[in-house]
């Protein structure tokens, strides 16, 4: 899970091209939305669905549907662990 | 004196021209169903095509079917011989025929003829299919001179048989075919041409397909526009244009009936125009900007309202002057919920009948505003009211669109067109004229410099860090980048925080970001594609993008026209100053290569482009 978490960080920081923060800064348990947290916005979860796919073979057909599991790299990495498909 | 409409040409999924455009609408027959012609691999998605094969429409057009045409030049070619024909235009030889085989050309001695398109697919459609080989095989460059949107005018334009006539493109996404509507009701209420050819064309691409796919707003269902369970559009395509002329002041008599006929037209029978019971006019119309975000509409609709509103005021229109409304609509869960609490904010309680018409024909994109100004004025002429083909179900945040109806009454249309970046268009289509004076020129005005700032080095670019955070810059492509800077710094130059227009000039467009995304889906597959690429490669990206950051709700438009793209907007904002509509305009220049592109130049033996070249100025009337 821990090496999840770090891939999921390294992946999200180069696809979103997040040059300015830091792994070491990236908290898996920030909200990635809204100014509390890492601050992405709606474009960025299409960005993360399109990760997803590419790198597990998840296919979410339905931007609404990641907002309970786009809440922070931990509940992302939950639900690639329990649905990925490489 | 009023713009008045003297022919019109249509082609989209419900039929080939006008007539069958016509009946289709009457009888709620929609053109959207399983893709055909697209060789897309997404066959679930279902696509508004027109009925027809390349080599179909070339054979209409009288050329070699073997010859490489973009779709795009082919429907646009179509539409506009459908056009002039309807407008009883005189060949100089060979008949006014789609089927005619000679290449005539249309007469136009002593006449200043301007066509106007509106575009953003141009030859995509070309080299999304060529791009591989061009690269391994020199014979094929000179096809990479049909992909830009300025050169696809050029070639439509002298396909339809307007060689000598002066040609523009517009590009701002959606809504381009509407801005080339305004563009030439201005150029002739200004007696800047005597007749202009207007609209758009737009076929469908895998490039477009696959970047709104991206965007997650494709319904694999029919579209339901305003229905409670929307869940996207669907991309369509067509073309349509309008021919644009003077309507003379009836006050003077005789003489003074319209005719596209040079000299004496007394013999000439009635255009269809006439025969149907008088003449049409572009009587009002306003181009906002919603300045919210690049791809999706703002809550309260802003730049939708300000659209409507403004051209009501210019027709000399109420809102309750409106008998139908044929609104954007598009589908997506955004669009129709944004654009119903704009048409609530402009009607209140009463709002006219409204319908969209993208369940007929699908999401035309570029070619929406003229294929939807075309059905209004087919809806004006036959006295009905197109249906909002799809709607079952009320959602309580949109409007109730209509059912359709026949044997209705109408006198003003209102027709909106919106486009990525919030760019945001109206337009009245009405029996008569304006009553208001127009906004004329003043000739007196001398326009003057407040500010300018060139970027030509990507060395330049470490300034952004003096205006944009390093969160908002991520997103950004150079060209982008230059773009943000030369505007803000030539702003500041002026003392300006916010102008009141700004117009975008640029060859090829956000080059880097659309090469980006092409070569993914062309080395890749059409899977897992970014999104934000695709809403960085429409060319209006840079104009919409400054609108957002200086809040500029004003007006916003883009030219794509090769090198004379610049000449272009600088006119535009000459127009925009010298007839009071604006008193401080941001007129800004920009283009990039990519190193794939330097190389294809410099295979073709062609001066080579610069990598980056980005320059803005505010341009002002002296007395401000």
């Amino acid at each position: 899970m821990e090496q999840l978490i770090n891939d999921l960080k390294l992946q999200i920081k180069e696809a979103l091209n997040l040059e300015e923060l830091s792994i070491e800064e990236f908290d898996e348990n920030a909200p990635l939305f809204g100014e509390e947290g890492i601050g992405l916005d709606s474009i960025d979860v299409l960005e993360i669905i399109v990760l997803l796919e590419k790198q597990y073979g998840i296919r979410l057909t339905n931007s609404k549907d990641g907002k309970a599991i786009f809440q922070s790299v931990r509940t992302i990495a939950e639900y690639v662990q329990a649905n990925r498909k490489k | 004196m009023g713009v008045a409409v003297t022919g019109y040409g249509i082609i989209c999924a419900i039929g080939n021209d006008a007539s069958a455009v016509l009946e289709s609408l009457k009888a709620e027959r929609t053109g959207i169903g399983t893709m055909r012609y697209l060789p897309s691999s997404h066959k679930e998605l279902p696509v508004g095509e027109v009925k027809l094969s390349n080599e179909e429409m070339k054979r209409m057009l009288g050329q070699d079917e073997k010859a490489i045409i973009s779709r795009t030049v082919l429907l646009g070619a179509i539409a506009i011989r459908q056009a002039l024909t309807h407008a009883q235009w005189p060949m100089v030889d060979g008949q006014a025929t789609l089927d005619g085989r000679r290449e005539s050309q249309w007469s136009m001695k002593g006449k200043r003829i301007t066509v106007i398109n509106g575009t953003t697919v141009g030859g995509m459609d070309i080299t999304e299919h060529y791009l591989m080989q061009i690269k391994e095989d020199d014979a094929l460059l000179p096809l990479l001179e049909k992909h830009d949107c300025g050169s696809s005018t050029r070639e439509m334009a002298d396909l339809a048989g307007l060689k000598d006539a002066e040609v523009c493109t517009i590009s701002t996404a959606c809504s381009s075919a509407i801005n080339a509507i305004i563009l030439g009701a201005e150029m002739i209420q200004n007696d800047e041409a005597d007749i202009v050819i207007a609209g758009g064309t737009e076929a469908l691409s895998r490039f477009h397909l696959n970047g709104f796919n991206s965007l997650m707003i494709l319904d694999k269902e029919r579209c339901r526009p305003f229905d409670k369970t929307r869940a996207g559009l669907n991309l369509g395509e067509g073309a349509a244009f309008v021919v644009l002329q003077a309507s003379p002041d009836p006050s003077k008599g005789v003489g003074n009936r319209m005719s596209v006929a040079d000299g004496d037209d007394s013999h000439r029978s009635p255009s269809p125009l006439e025969r149907v019971g008088g003449r049409l006019f572009i009587r009002g119309y306003a181009n906002c900007c919603d300045a919210f975000h690049q791809t999706a509409s703002s809550e309260n609709g802003e730049g939708a309202f300000l659209a409507m509103t403004e051209a009501l005021q210019m027709a000399g229109l109420k809102p309750q002057d409106i008998q139908y409304i044929n609104a954007h609509g598009t589908g997506t869960p955004n669009n129709d919920v944004s654009e119903s609490t704009a048409i609530r904010r402009v009607f209140g309680e009463r709002i006219p009948p409204v319908s969209s018409t993208k369940g007929f024909t699908g999401h035309t994109t570029s070619a929406s505003g003229s294929i939807e100004t075309v059905i209004c004025i087919l809806a004006l002429l036959n006295n009905f009211v197109p249906a909002n083909l799809g709607w079952h179900e009320q959602d309580e945040t949109c409007i109730t669109p209509t059912k359709g109806a026949n044997g209705v009454s109408l006198n003003n249309i209102l027709c909106n067109s919106f486009g990525f970046g919030g760019n945001d268009s109206a337009i009245v289509i009405s029996r008569n004229p304006s009553p208001l004076p127009a906004h004329l020129l003043r000739k007196c005005h001398k326009i003057c410099t407040l500010g300018e700032a060139t970027i030509t080095d990507i060395e330049q670019l470490q300034e952004l860090r003096n205006f944009v955070s390093p969160g908002e810059a991520r997103r950004m492509g150079k060209l982008m980048k230059a773009a943000t800077i030369t505007s803000l710094k030539a702003l500041r130059e002026a003392g300006i925080e916010c102008p009141d227009a700004i117009i975008t000039a640029t060859a090829y467009g956000m080059l880097e970001t659309s090469e980006k995304f092409l070569l993914d889906m062309l080395e890749n597959g059409e899977e897992t594609l970014s999104p934000t690429l695709f809403m960085q490669s429409t060319h209006n990206t840079l104009s919409s993008a400054i609108a957002i950051r200086t809040k500029c709700h004003g007006y916003n438009i883009t030219y794509t026209q090769g090198s004379d793209s610049f000449e272009w907007a600088v006119r535009d904002a000459r127009r925009l100053i010298e007839t009071g509509k604006a008193k401080t305009v941001l007129v800004g220049y920009h283009d990039e290569a990519t190193p794939s592109f330097q190389e294809f130049v410099r295979r073709m033996g062609k001066p080579m482009p610069p990598m980056l070249f980005s320059r803005s100025i505010v341009l002002s009337a002296n007395e401000l």
